[in-house]
């Protein structure tokens, strides 16, 4: 818009300059030639010439004795039959009586005083053949009302003869000239304005025509991110916004066929699981009652069949736990879990859950450190599942802690309550803090499971965890050990906005404060001093 | 929108861009248009020149202090200024420009002093030259004739040149500066008795910078006509009128009068209009255009060009001669017939034959007892109407009596044959105990043309009306050369007269313009014994070996054609 009134606008003002520079350019030097050929006119008839006297002296009176007055009757059009003309003539002779003539009603004090100082500095200069001089201005004539654009041309008229001198002054008035520049003026203000709005009329109508589709193709993208897979885009035309609809609803269409066939692959997969583990069941329920009887009978096998029964026990066991973690995650998988809500202590939880975990504790030499706080901490719970978040994540801890005490803290706020399990074992590099939870992953692929544990603990505990609207977060460093941090809102259903412990340990954050804050000179001592804190 | 209309529109403007770039059709061809004709000028204006006075410069001489002076005179009524500026305080004080303007020739010469030794204080020069007329102040221009001498007192200015202390009173023009700024102008007032014809005043007048000359001519047409038709023409205008403004527009002139005049009462608008209209047309003026007239910016009247012209010629245009004492058209169709009556038997003892105006068609002519008088209709007798032995040729006015001048009693005669009384006496007080030879009556019914003895021609006219019928305002017009007998005299048209002179080397015929003097000769072949004339038309009868025959003027005024190569004698017009 603003570009295109620059445009006009200088457009408009070079136009104008154009045709004022020709119209008034035009007008000045057809007048400057009739001033120039009336000069000559003049300065003919005042040449005494030999003949003309002769002839004067036989025609006696006859004709004008003047020669002036005969020339100011042909150049002003005063003679007999002679047209008035549209310009005024001036004569000046100030040194010889009775030789200056005027038109119309033009007296010597029209001539602008700067064109007649240049006249006169032409005459004492002796520069008879000086072109003449324009000026341009506004004179008020004496029979005028009001002042009128009127341009002068002044000349001189030298008699060779007797020496005289005659200023000669034209006065040809531009008021049309004017008056035509002022109406172009007009039209072309008038069309350069018509010019803007129609381009801006313009800009408009093409900015809808295509800011529109793109605009309705942002938002077809953004629904389609959201999920909506059957979003598409209307498509009209043939130009390039109807081909970028069409690409976009051949892709839309080809992730939505895509999308469907994972999730039907992924329910395959789930329902082979969960169809796989329920078959199992019945068969190792069979196995399971055999291995019963022959491992209370084990005493009277021989000592190599003994331990065979109570090898294939303990790995039945681990079957039959595997198979019931498999059933549960499959039932997350089908959507398929449900909560029992009730208002629980965590407290009381926790201290079950270790409960539960002090004989395999015992059997690592390990020993649980436990920061409860006094009062109770209420909140609603699946009491089941929460129990077994807390004992997936003390047997982890046992199992990693490698004998070093693990500290278990409970913290609860205003809007939720929080246990951090923290162990002081290898820890976990970078990026295993996601991947933990995910099933059947491991540290060390080499290392052998020693507490038995399914793999899917972790999972199944994010599951839980999910399903109570709270967290569960992994935090871990090599050598420094790993901390587990659940966090779940006090009343089922509320969202979450933090957790009322932190998931790095202080000590481990306090140290990090220091090193940042020391001088690098103080640097590598405290490094030391660090590092000796971290094997303590 | 969609591509391709986007493509169109791009395309149809680049085929704008690209035809408006060749500028091969700037100005389209067009049919036919009506178009309204705009004549070159101003309708109601004339160009004219003036003169720009200078004033006294330190390093002129007397002679060139003079002609300064005089220069400055011819440009006093636009700048009064200058002048005052070449007078001395005491000039200044004594001085009046107020007078009839003397205008002498332009050769005029300043004879100087004997050169003294420098110290007089006061130097006089004559001024010389010759006279050509005087402008009174009623605009009247007078020609005269002589010389002209007056004296000019000079003292030497303080810074330098030379200032004028004493002067001849009024202002004094060349030829030139007459020339220049004035001009010949014709007004139109009403015969006085009959107030049905139009009657023309020629003045000069002076050219106005800033005013137009439509506005210039109609105010002195709104004033009373010069000393020449002094009571014996009146006009439309009741006193008081004035001339708010003359404006023109595409085709059409308004003057807005204001003043008494009634715009309801339309008995005076006829003349107003003719008054106006031919006041402004015969001076070049608003030719061929609509005049609208308004009172006070109401319409009054609206004159179209063309309309009926009854204010100038309703005499008649036929041309008759007489042979052999009958008198005979001629014309193209009639030419030879004798008229009706009396009057076109051929017979012996009338001569100086004279016609009335058409419309009541009688013939008057001189018999040897007197005047007689014979209709031209079918079985019009000859009946003698005015008694005398030494009368002068009879003459027509348009109110239908013819005159004649008693040279026996000094007294002028008029006999009207529709008062069915015998001849009355008139009144001209200015001719007593002079030799009235011709009296010829013009025909707007005013102007009188007096001859005097052999070679003097006075123009008078017919002032006041009934019983106070007077003929006054007697002028001299022109007299001949030494040696010159007038021997006819004939009314063009209202303003111009012919008057043919002979001496025994030769003739001349002028045609002179009763209301400035103007003389133009019109060149001659044959001898003529008489002439006539009716506007642009001139007929003579010339005497050539063979007998007589009649001459008509050719347009060109130089060359005359023959219409009727024998016996044939005195052509007439109707009236004049």
């Amino acid at each position: 818009m603003v570009i295109s009134v620059i445009v006009v606008v200088v457009l408009g003002t070079f136009l104008f300059g154009q045709i004022n520079k020709s119209v008034v350019e035009g007008s000045q030097k057809t007048s400057v030639g009739e001033a120039f050929a009336d000069r000559l006119q003049i300065a003919d008839a005042l040449a005494p010439n030999v003949a003309d006297q002769a002839k004067a002296a036989d025609g006696g009176q006859q004709g004008s004795a003047n020669p002036l007055d005969a020339v100011m009757n042909a150049v002003t059009g005063a003679g007999a039959g002679g047209t008035q003309k549209r310009y005024d003539v001036l004569v000046l002779n100030r040194s010889l009586p009775g030789a200056s003539r005027g038109s119309g009603s033009v007296v010597p004090e029209d001539v602008p005083a700067s064109l007649q100082a240049g006249v006169q500095r032409n005459i004492r200069e002796q520069q008879y053949d000086k072109p003449a001089l324009g000026y341009m201005e506004k004179i008020k004539f004496a029979d005028a009302s009001q002042a009128r654009l009127t341009y002068v041309v002044g000349g001189v008229v030298h008699v060779p003869a007797n020496g005289q001198n005659y200023e000669v002054y034209h006065f040809f008035p531009f008021n049309e000239e004017e008056e035509l520049l002022v109406n172009v003026r007009l039209a072309i203000v008038v069309v350069g304005f018509g010019l803007v709005l129609l381009l801006a009329a313009i800009a408009y109508l093409v900015t809808r025509q295509v800011v529109t589709p793109v605009r309705l193709a942002r938002q077809a993208a953004e629904r389609l991110a959201s999920g909506k897979l059957d979003e598409r885009l209307k498509v009209r035309g043939e130009d390039d916004l109807a081909r970028l609809a069409n690409s976009f609803n051949e892709m839309a269409a080809n992730l939505a066929l895509k999308i469907h066939q994972l999730e039907e692959l992924s329910h395959v997969q789930r329902q082979f699981v969960s169809d796989v583990s329920h078959e199992l069941r019945t068969p190792l329920t069979t196995v399971r009652m055999a291995a019963d009887l022959l491992y209370d009978a084990r005493e009277d096998f021989d000592p190599m069949a003994a331990r065979s029964a109570e090898l294939m026990q303990n790995q039945l066991e681990r079957f039959e736990s595997m198979l019931a973690d498999l059933l549960e995650i499959s039932r997350y998988d089908a959507g398929a879990a449900t909560l029992d809500l009730e208002p629980v202590d965590v407290r009381d939880v926790v201290l079950r859950a270790i409960g539960d975990s002090e004989a395999l504790a015992e059997r690592h030499a390990t020993r649980f450190e436990l920061r409860l706080p006094n009062e109770p901490c209420m909140a609603e719970i699946d009491n089941r599942r929460v129990e077994r978040i807390l004992r997936n994540l003390l047997f982890n801890a046992i199992e990693h802690g490698e004998g070093r005490d693990i500290v278990v803290t409970v913290g609860a706020d205003r809007d939720a309550v929080a246990i951090a399990v923290r162990d002081h074992g290898i820890g976990l590099k970078p990026g295993e803090e996601t991947m933990v939870f995910d099933r059947f992953w491991r540290a060390d692929p080499s290392r052998a499971r020693t507490i038995g544990g399914t793999g899917l603990g972790l999972a199944i505990s994010r599951e839980d965890a999910t399903l109570h609207g709270g967290w569960l977060q992994a935090w871990g460093q090599p050598g420094e050990g790993s901390q587990f941090r659940l966090t779940l809102p006090r009343t089922a259903g509320t969202d979450l906005k933090g957790s009322p412990l932190p998931l790095v340990p202080p000590e481990i954050e306090m140290r990090r404060t220091w090193r940042t804050a020391m001088t690098p000179v103080l640097l590598p001592a405290l490094g030391g001093d660090g590092a000796g804190h971290a094997e303590d | 929108m969609r591509r391709t209309e986007r493509l169109g529109l791009v395309a149809a403007i680049m085929a704008l861009l690209a035809w408006s770039g060749t500028g091969c059709t700037v100005i389209p061809p067009t049919g036919p248009v009506t178009l309204n004709d705009i004549s070159a000028g101003d309708p109601l204006g004339k160009p004219f020149q003036r003169l720009i006075p200078i004033g006294p410069r330190p390093e002129w001489g007397i002679e060139d202090t003079i002609r300064g002076l005089q220069a400055a005179m011819a440009a006093y009524p636009d700048d009064s200024s200058v002048v005052l500026e070449y007078l001395t305080p005491t000039a200044r004080a004594t001085w009046s420009p107020a007078g009839p303007v003397t205008v002498i020739d332009d050769a005029f010469t300043v004879a100087l002093p004997a050169p003294g030794d420098g110290s007089e204080i006061v130097q006089t020069v004559t001024l010389k030259g010759s006279s050509v007329a005087t402008i009174k102040e009623d605009d009247s221009y007078v020609p005269a004739a002589g010389q002209w001498e007056r004296p000019y007192e000079l003292v030497k200015a303080k810074d330098g040149g030379y200032r004028v202390n004493a002067l001849p009173q009024g202002l004094l023009l060349t030829s030139s500066d007459v020339e220049r700024a004035y001009r010949s102008t014709n007004l139109y007032y009403l015969n006085r008795s009959t107030e049905d014809r139009l009657v023309v005043d020629r003045v000069r007048l002076r050219m106005k910078p800033g005013e137009r000359f439509a506005q210039t001519v109609l105010e002195r047409l709104l004033k009373p006509p010069t000393e020449a038709l002094k009571d014996a023409v009146s006009t439309s205008f009741p006193i008081g009128t004035t001339i708010e403004s003359v404006t023109s527009g595409e085709e059409r002139v308004v003057i807005n009068l204001s003043g008494p005049l009634d715009p309801l009462d339309l008995s005076a608008e006829d003349a107003v209009r003719a008054q106006i209209r031919y006041t402004l047309n015969n001076n070049d003026v608003a030719k061929g255009r609509t005049i609208e007239l308004q009172v006070d910016g109401e319409q009054y009247s609206v004159d179209r060009p063309g309309s009926d012209e009854h204010w100038l010629d309703d005499s008649g245009d036929s041309a008759y001669y007489v042979s052999q004492g009958a008198i005979r058209y001629l014309g193209k169709d009639t030419s030879g017939a004798y008229v009706p009556g009396a009057a076109g038997e051929p017979r012996g003892g009338y001569s100086k034959f004279a016609l009335s105006k058409e419309s009541t068609a009688l013939v008057a002519a001189v018999t040897s007892t007197g005047i007689s008088m014979a209709p031209l209709t079918q079985g019009g007798r000859w009946q003698e109407v005015i008694h005398g032995e030494k009368l002068t040729a009879p003459t027509w006015h348009r109110d239908g009596s013819v005159w004649t001048y008693d040279r026996d009693a000094d007294v002028l005669l008029r006999y009207d044959p529709a008062a069915g009384r015998g001849p009355q006496r008139v009144s001209a007080p200015k001719l007593d105990g002079l030799d009235v030879t011709r009296l010829r009556i013009a025909r707007d019914g005013v102007r009188v043309a007096v001859t005097t003895g052999k070679n003097t021609v006075q123009v008078g006219a017919l002032t006041g009306e009934g019983p106070g019928l007077v003929l006054g305002n007697l002028q001299l017009l022109t007299t001949t050369e030494v040696g010159f007998e007038i021997t006819d005299v004939a009314w063009a048209d209202d303003e111009h007269l012919l008057v043919l002179a002979q001496s025994k080397d030769g003739q001349i015929l002028n045609e002179i313009n009763v209301g400035d003097g103007e003389t133009v000769g019109v060149p001659l072949k044959d001898r003529l014994e008489s002439v006539t004339a009716l506007d642009d038309r001139v007929l003579a009868a010339a005497t050539t070996e063979k007998g007589t025959k009649i001459l008509e003027l050719n347009q060109d005024r130089q060359t005359w054609t023959p219409q009727i190569d024998s016996n044939a004698g005195t052509p007439l017009f109707p009236l004049g």
